[in-house]
């Protein structure tokens, strides 16, 4: 229901008559994008000055030449080829196990009556609220308890202990637009709880699976702190894990560090950009239904 | 003989759901809900973190944090960078998607300009504050000769406004595509019914808008305040907990304790405690903002 | 019915899984035997291979190493991969590294739970923490010998040395030469003359003291070097004292000495120092903005990437009575698993970094440090090279170990670093950070 009057709506809005004062918001506007783009546009500048450079000149005047050396620096100290490679495969799996999982989960939530299943949802529901950041060594005893630290299935598998609450609440408020009907009557037909999930449900919850797998891959992908915890072996390394290294004391290289910021913000971004439509509309599920 | 026979349907469905259910919750207990009761555990210990014996010491942890000046301090920055967050954040977010959803042109630009930084990771917005407070912006002062104090991290009584437009730099964006979709989706009649009744633009937003906003506002409110009590990698890049301890904040304290004070049980007492407040203030929010937006 | 035992089982596993933290206690009792048998089999491993280094050559072996490492530092595992992999291209490497800092204690406290790396290179300070947990083998005298004998005092418990020592920094003031030389000013050996630099400094619009205090680790630092010439250079045991509650730092006028010596620098350093980066700081000296920095060997690099040709000397902060040494801090020290399998090929890796000069100098060269190995000097050029000759020569050199160990870094300098910046920025007296440190006298030690 929410969904087709969205979509009117929008429309309707983008007709709203342009008047004197749109057009003062407009301006206002303006500035502030200029404003909140502005940082990132000194991190690019930053990124093609030299050492000397950074010293001698101020630092709002553009780079005498660009000159991609600290890119080539940057690919080299933060042994790119492999870091992105891991990040990306940490990425990748640990949002498609989320995505699998939290639909299983909140369907069964959503649709089993039962009060144990009222009870899971609160359990997951007080994850979100657990600072993992607090809880740096029992996670990690854990994880070598099950021999999970330093491989890359246990970096994936805390993504998802950890990304599940979350999940679990996304997905669950989504479940209440997927149409119970179609549910009945592929079971009058007779199929199982699991076929009915993998043939009727799931192609429904695509869009939701979208924005999770969107939210969740941009938080996996930014990680810090799992990753340091969980893998810093030099082989299995993430790129944020590997940026740090350039700020730690002693010698911040800032001028390299700047061009591994804009090399590891770069897929996010362009990932954000083309699928920007889930992204809002999964946002929307919350936001709409509370 | 019916009504037996759809109940042991329902019995094996409900068996069938719980095996959707397991997988699930097994990790999650396993990846967060024990380390929690592992930390729960720990508080009671002397336990440095490295030896073998971990030695119990009953609730001294618990009264020690009481008495300790420094985890108080911690405390009371967390809550003002949380209580600063929520304002400021809410209503720049707000402001920002009514502005957007007033009809302006491109709206989708300005979506993505404001929407950016959240993407990139706390770690690197807090060190290109740091560049942008102690290098950028005073090379602006020179630039207009001006003379603004923008080293905001060098201070301790400036320093959690400098974190605070860090964070709101990096957040804002986020939470407006909320309030954005939201607004989006309030039915255009309500707000002809209102005109016809007479209301100004003013009394249109408050009596129509807000109201229709409430779950969004939920949602936003929770959301940044759990966010900020929990605010630890942001300061890592920037100002790591300086000048001093005047930025540190509870996840950070725990740390230093734990970690390299190597007092794990004490700093276990600390994130036990930061985990109580966190669901609390969770708890009476989501009920407080709930039972409002039924009574609207 | 079915509910209930679903619930039931969960909460028996929440219950079981509580227990299993509660095992931990006796878990490691269990264990324990085996640990003192694989400790021999180790040290025995290690007589073998002492008296033949390059037995065994075909047997494929990987060791894991935990770097904790400054940013000076990054880059020379693979100095050291490459090195290893001629001389002994059975032995693989796998490194893990990490920022020191920040990051080497949690890292060695998560493995104090699993089992430790075979390799572990960290800084001098550390065996203190580690070694008497019992985690840490005894390095041999093969490799030993091929150090400086000063280079083993501090790593050296019970009559038993844990640590290698590859390399060196030195702290003290570095000051710009050619600025000294202009403005006719001596090398300042009393407390009366740095004073009289100062104002000439002042007088003539130059800051005296280059200082990055937004890193409160650089406030540790200096304080540590102000607590060697003034404190310990008086009492070499006064952080055991401190521990035994004879001294304290508020009744202590030398340690309150140090303290404001703090004060002193903040007074004499650019406004802005607490929002100035090293290496903004480092280049506002190097371009004549400040005529002197409290620092260690890390700023050469900064130095000498900035103005290769920077000319810079070094001397110790003056201290009250005029006797002021040089400090030196033994930088990276390789440290050794106990219960590793690979003694053997643990040997090797100390071999190929105490033999092999050719590394030895490249490592030096990068790192821009000090060699603590016989017969072998870097080749980089170091302006403050002849400062640190001469004070060598005249035995004016201290390792600041002595204090590190004493009192640790880790949750005591660190700590009481803050409670400093507190009070230079107004948010506390004087007296209250003397109280503060006082009060953190449990966390002074590392056991």
């Amino acid at each position: 229901m929410m969904a087709f009057g969205k979509k009117k709506q929008k429309e309707e809005t983008s007709s709203q008559p342009y008047t004197k004062s749109t057009f003062i918001v407009q301006i206002i506007m303006s500035v502030m994008a200029v404003l909140y783009i502005a940082p990132i546009l000194i991190i690019i500048n930053y990124s093609f000055k030299t050492k000397k450079e950074l010293y001698l000149t101020s630092p709002l005047s553009l780079p005498a030449s660009l000159q991609l050396d600290n890119y080539r620096k940057a690919f080299e100290k933060l042994n790119l080829a492999t870091t992105f490679t891991n990040t990306l495969l940490y990425t990748t799996i640990s949002v498609v196990i989320l995505a699998l999982l939290c639909g299983t989960t909140a369907w069964a939530i959503a649709r089993c009556r039962a009060k144990f299943f009222k009870f899971c949802y609160v359990y997951f529901i007080v994850g979100i609220l657990i600072p993992y950041q607090a809880l740096f060594l029992p996670i990690y005893i854990i994880g070598y308890k099950l021999n999970l630290t330093n491989t890359r299935y246990g970096i994936i598998f805390m993504y998802v202990a950890t990304g599940i609450s979350f999940g679990v609440f996304l997905m669950t408020s989504f479940m209440s637009t997927v149409p119970i009907e179609l549910e009945e009557a592929a079971r009058i037909d007779g199929c199982s709880v699991l076929r009915t999930y993998f043939t009727v449900v799931m192609p429904l919850l695509k869009p939701a699976m979208a924005t999770l797998v969107i939210m969740q891959a941009f938080q996996i992908w930014n990680d810090y702190l799992l990753a340091s915890l969980y893998v810093s072996k030099k082989n299995l390394k993430t790129l944020t894990v590997a940026i740090q290294s350039l700020f730690s004391a002693q010698t911040s290289d800032y001028t390299t560090a700047m061009a591994a910021i804009v090399i590891s913000v770069l897929p996010i971004a362009i990932l954000f950009m083309c699928l920007q439509k889930y992204f809002i509309k999964g946002m929307t599920v919350g936001a709409v239904k509370g | 003989m019916k009504s037996k026979n759809r109940n042991t349907m329902e019995k094996s469905m409900e068996k069938q759901y719980l095996l959707l259910v397991l997988p699930g919750l097994i990790i999650f207990t396993i990846g967060l809900i024990i380390p929690l009761l592992l930390a729960f555990r720990y508080s009671f210990t002397s336990w440095d973190g490295m030896t073998a014996e971990k030695p119990f010491v009953g609730l001294k942890n618990y009264i020690d944090l009481i008495k300790d000046s420094d985890f108080r301090a911690a405390w009371w920055f967390t809550i003002k960078f949380t209580i600063g967050n929520t304002i400021i954040q809410n209503v720049l977010a707000l402001t920002f998607a009514v502005a957007l959803d007033s009809g302006i042109k491109a709206q989708k630009i300005y979506r993505t300009a404001f929407f950016v930084p959240c993407l990139i990771s706390a770690l690197i917005v807090g060190f290109v504050w740091l560049k942008m407070f102690s290098n950028v912006l005073p090379a602006l002062n020179d630039l207009l000769g001006t003379s603004f104090n923008f080293l905001l991290f060098g201070d301790g009584k400036t320093v959690l406004s400098g974190l605070l437009i860090a964070n709101n730099w990096q957040w804002v964006g986020y939470w407006m595509l909320i309030y954005l979709a939201g607004l989006q989706s309030i039915p255009s009649e309500l707000h002809e019914a209102a005109k016809v009744d007479g209301a100004g633009a003013w009394s249109r937003f408050i009596n129509v808008t807000i109201p229709m906003l409430a779950p969004a506002i939920t949602i936003c409110v929770v959301g940044i305040t759990t966010g900020s009590l929990k605010v630890y990698d942001l300061l890592v890049s920037s100002t790591k907990g300086g000048p001093g301890r005047a930025s540190t904040s509870v996840i950070y304290q725990t740390y230093a304790t734990a970690i390299n004070g190597r007092q794990y049980g004490y700093g276990s007492a600390m994130s036990v405690s930061l985990v109580v407040v966190l669901l609390l203030v969770a708890l009476i929010q989501v009920k407080g903002l709930k039972s409002k937006e039924v009574q609207q | 019915m079915k509910k209930k035992w679903i619930s039931m089982i969960l909460s028996a596993a929440m219950v079981a899984t509580v227990l299993v933290g509660c095992g931990g206690d006796g878990q490691p009792a269990a264990e324990s035997p085996t640990q003192p048998a694989a400790n021999q089999e180790a040290e025995n491993a290690g007589e073998e291979s002492a008296g033949s280094e390059t037995a065994n050559t075909d047997e494929k072996v990987t060791l894991t190493v935990l770097a904790g490492q400054s940013t000076t530092d990054a880059g020379i595992e693979d100095m050291i991969d490459e090195a290893l992999a001629e001389q002994y291209p059975n032995i693989t490497l796998e490194w893990e590294c990490v920022d020191w800092g920040n990051d080497f204690q949690p890292k060695m406290q998560q493995y104090m739970q699993s089992g430790l790396p075979d390799i572990m290179i960290g800084k001098a300070q550390d065996v203190a923490t580690y070694a008497p947990q019992g985690i840490l083998g005894e390095i041999d005298s093969t490799y030993l010998d091929r150090g400086l004998d000063a280079a083993k005092t501090n790593v050296t418990i019970d009559g038993k040395t844990y640590g290698l020592v590859y390399n060196a920094l030195y702290q003290g003031v570095y000051y710009n030469k050619a600025m000294f030389a202009e403005n006719g000013w001596e090398v300042p050996k009393t407390q009366e003359e740095l004073q009289a630099i100062i104002d000439d400094c002042n007088a003539k619009g130059i800051t005296p003291f280059a200082s990055h205090m937004v890193d409160t680790w650089s406030i540790g630092n200096v304080t540590m070097q102000f607590m060697m010439n003034d404190v310990f250079n008086n009492d070499a045991q006064w952080g055991d004292k401190f521990r035994a509650g004879e001294v304290s730092f508020s009744d202590d006028p030398m340690v309150q000495t140090a303290y404001q010596y703090n004060k002193l620098i903040f007074d004499n350093t650019y406004p802005e120092t607490f929002s100035t980066e090293q290496t903004d700081c480092d280049a506002k000296m190097v371009m004549g903005e400040a005529a002197m920095k409290v620092s260690g060997s890390w700023s050469i690099q900064n130095f000498l990437d900035i103005d290769e040709s920077f000319d810079f000397g070094i001397f110790p902060f003056p201290n009250q009575s005029g006797d002021s040494k040089l400090i030196f801090e033994p930088n990276i020290t390789v440290m050794t698993s106990s219960a590793s399998e690979h003694q053997d090929a643990i040997n090797c890796v100390l071999d190929v970094l105490t033999g092999n000069k050719d590394l030895a100098v490249e490592i030096y060269d990068y790192t821009k440090t000090a060699s603590m190995l016989k017969d072998v000097s870097p080749t980089f050029a170091n302006p403050s090279q002849t400062d640190i000759d001469k004070y060598a020569a005249d035995g004016m050199i201290v390792d600041v170990t002595l204090g590190n160990n004493q009192l640790v870094w880790g949750g005591f300098q660190e700590e009481n670093a803050k409670d400093i910046v507190a009070w230079l920025q107004g948010d506390a007296t004087f007296e209250d950070a003397l109280a503060a440190s006082d009060a953190r006298v449990d966390a002074s030690s590392a056991n």
